[in-house]
């Protein structure tokens, strides 16, 4: 898995390259790209807070420890195991909180587990569904992101459910 | 959003009025904290990324890339703006290749562009590609594995390459029927 590390210095070189050929002001035409990045975070970052307060809550209260144990049987029926079920339930809010959960687990049960393993599968497999809403749809009538944010989460559940499935075959 | 938002917050807030009424303003200032730290490092990662894709784009290579892809971007997006269409693109080839945070401010710009032209479908479908995980490798998860001593760290490439490709074409085929249901006739089709 070495070369992974390759892609990005690999394609900046190949980038820059092409720009020299083609007779691009590289300093001057960096600069002007970094601009944007300002104004970018400024108008994501009320929702982002707003968002990230949100998700401590939801954390610290408890709350989401209280619906884990309470959907808890409904996974293991879908055959996700009990254990991996607060990641599952923190990973559409928070990507660090669920990395560190993640890490817990695989030092718990070991990478090689079958818990383990469902918990690599199920955190590669979903996203952060509610990060990504807040920045993508920042500032806009939030009417119309209920639907989209819907069928995100309930197709990232199903792929978690697939990836506990194929945990056992594969 | 809204509602989802006033549920969880007013459910947390009571849990903390009956646990921990002192833990209650600490747990949203740490929220807050991670919000300001959290928007610094997402600074640094647009720095990097806006000042590439600004070479990209003038050296006219990110023209020459997605000039192939172009047919099949309009249909999935159902859409004919040019530059729109080349963001996404770009967004959804970075989130193939795993480029940490470069996906994002590409997002953004093509959202905010396919709004400006009233077409939510697009914009619905580049958030769900977006929120169900494209990425091929699972690079995070192998790196983890790894510092937890699996002798095995990328034995779950393939699960997690089936399982997101379910999520993601679940999700693509959802935004397709929930749209086309309601508005048969907003896209604006070319002439041939």
């Amino acid at each position: 898995m070495k070369w992974v590390a390759l892609i990005i210095p690999v394609l900046f070189l190949a980038v820059f390259i092409y720009g020299l050929v083609r007779r691009v002001k590289l300093y001057d035409c960096f600069a002007e790209g970094v601009k944007e990045a300002v104004p970018l975070i400024l108008s994501i970052f009320p929702y982002l807070a707003a968002m990230l307060i949100l998700s401590s809550l939801f954390e610290m209260s408890g709350l989401a420890r209280m619906l884990t144990n309470f959907l808890s049987p409904a996974f293991r029926a879908l055959g996700i195991p009990p254990e991996i079920s607060p990641l599952v339930l923190i990973k559409p809010f928070s990507g660090s909180g669920s990395t560190a959960l993640l890490s817990e687990l695989l030092s718990a049960y070991g990478p090689d587990s079958y818990i383990g393993r469902c918990a690599c599968v199920a955190y590669g497999s979903s996203e952060t569904v509610f990060y990504i809403s807040a920045v993508y749809f920042a500032g806009l009538k939030k009417k119309r992101l209920f639907r989209p944010t819907l069928i995100a989460l309930g197709a990232n559940f199903l792929g978690v459910v697939a990836g506990c499935l194929l945990c056992r075959v594969m | 959003m809204n509602g989802i938002f006033a549920v969880i917050f007013l459910l947390s807030c009571a849990l903390f009025l009956f646990s921990n009424p002192d833990g209650f303003l600490p747990a949203m200032l740490s929220g807050g904290e991670k919000a300001a730290t959290l928007a610094l490092s997402l600074l640094a990662v647009y720095c990097v990324w806006l000042g590439f894709f600004k070479i990209l784009e003038k050296s006219g290579l990110a023209e020459k890339i997605t000039g192939h892809t172009m047919p099949a971007m309009r249909r999935l997006f159902r859409s004919n703006d040019r530059e729109a269409l080349s963001l996404a693109g770009g967004n959804l080839s970075a989130n193939l290749l795993g480029l940490p945070g470069a996906p994002t401010p590409l997002g953004i710009k093509a959202t905010k562009r396919f709004l400006e032209s009233g077409n939510g479908y697009a914009a619905d479908m580049l958030f769900v590609l977006n929120a169900t995980s494209l990425q091929l490798l699972p690079t995070t998860v192998i790196a983890l594995r790894l510092s937890a001593g699996s002798p095995s760290p990328a034995d779950i490439f393939l699960p997690t390459l089936l399982s997101t490709l379910l999520s993601t074409l679940l999700g693509a085929v959802l935004v397709f029927m929930t749209h086309s249901a309601k508005r048969p006739l907003h896209t604006k089709r070319r002439p041939a």
